[in-house]
C-alpha cells in the first residue's frame, strides 16, 4: 500500500509492449497487464487490480504525457523475486499531479487510486521522459 | 477497443412528488475511451429535464478514474439544479468495481446502491 519507493531497482524486464498512444489501445494494455500478472502467479483479484493501475498510468500517459516518435507508449514488465513491477513510460515532460487528491480532477484522482491498489508506486521523471512503475507482489 | 453500452431505458417511476425518475444503465468497460460519451448521455438528460436519475452500473466490468470524473460532475450538476439527483446501481457481486468506488472515496457525493429497486425506494422516500 502507498507510495513507498522502491530502491531495490526494478529487477530483469521479462517482457516489453510498445503500445499506440489511443483510447482505443486502454484494453489491449489492460488485457497484456492481466496475462503477465496470471502467468506470474498473481491471484485474479491482484491480477484485476495491477490491470486497472496500468489503465491509469496508460490514461494519463495518453492525456498528458507524449508518446514516441512512432506514436507508441512503452510499457514494460519486470520480474523481482516475489514482486512484478509493470512500467509505463512517455516522453513528454512531467507538470505535475496537481491538485493531488481533488474530487474534481481526473489525474489526481487516477494517481491516488493507483497508490491505493499497488504495493509500491513510484514516479520517475527524466530528461524528457515519464516512467510510471507499478509494483505487486505475490502473495 | 473496450467493450461498452451506455443506454436509457423507460421511465420507471414517479417520486413523491411526481417528478419522473430516469433509468439508464451503462455496461461493459467504462475507460477513457467511453468516459466522455458516458458524461455526454448523462448530461443530455439533464438538459433534457431530468432531475431524478438512476444510473445502473450491474454490468460494468471495469470503471476507472475518467468514468469517475464523469459520474462526479454529473452529481454535481445535479445537485445544483433544484431537486437534482444522480443515484448509482452497483451490485454486491460488482464487488471489484464496488471497490474502486469505495477506495475513489464518491460515496459522500453519489449514493451508491446494491439495486435498482433499493434506489427507487430511496428516491420515493426522499421524495
Amino acid at each position: 500500500m502507498g507510495t513507498g519507493v522502491d530502491h531495490r531497482g526494478a529487477g530483469l524486464a521479462i517482457d516489453d509492449l510498445r503500445l499506440p498512444a489511443q483510447p482505443a489501445k486502454l484494453r489491449v494494455a489492460r488485457e497484456y497487464a492481466n496475462r503477465a500478472a496470471a502467468a506470474f502467479g498473481l491471484d485474479a483479484d491482484r491480477a484485476y487490480e495491477l490491470a486497472f493501475a496500468v489503465n491509469e498510468a496508460v490514461t494519463n500517459a495518453i492525456r498528458h504525457g507524449r508518446p514516441d516518435a512512432h506514436g507508441d507508449i512503452h510499457l514494460s514488465v519486470h520480474a523481482h523475486g516475489d514482486r512484478l513491477t509493470f512500467a509505463v513510460r512517455d516522453y513528454g515532460t512531467f507538470s505535475g499531479y496537481a491538485p493531488i487528491g481533488a474530487l474534481d480532477a481526473d489525474r489526481g484522482r487516477g494517481f491516488v487510486l493507483m497508490t491505493q491498489v499497488m504495493d509500491a508506486v513510484q514516479l520517475c521523471v527524466g530528461a524528457g521522459n515519464t516512467t510510471v512503475r507499478l509494483s505487486k507482489a505475490r502473495v | 477497443m473496450g467493450f461498452f453500452y451506455i443506454g436509457d431505458e423507460a421511465t420507471v417511476g414517479k417520486s413523491s412528488h411526481g417528478d419522473a425518475i430516469a433509468v439508464m444503465v451503462a455496461g461493459g468497460e467504462l475507460d477513457f475511451a467511453a468516459s466522455r460519451q458516458l458524461r455526454d448521455r448523462l448530461t443530455e438528460r439533464i438538459e433534457a429535464g431530468t432531475r431524478r436519475l438512476i444510473l445502473d452500473l450491474s454490468g460494468a466490468t471495469f470503471v476507472d478514474s475518467t468514468a469517475i470524473g464523469a459520474l462526479v460532475s454529473v452529481a454535481t450538476m445535479l445537485n445544483e439544479l433544484d431537486g437534482g439527483v444522480l443515484l448509482v446501481v452497483c451490485p454486491d457481486e460488482n464487488r471489484r468495481v464496488l471497490r474502486i468506488f469505495e477506495i475513489a472515496g464518491i460515496e459522500s457525493l453519489i449514493a451508491i446502491h446494491r439495486s435498482r429497486a433499493e434506489a427507487l425506494r430511496e428516491l420515493a422516500v426522499a421524495g
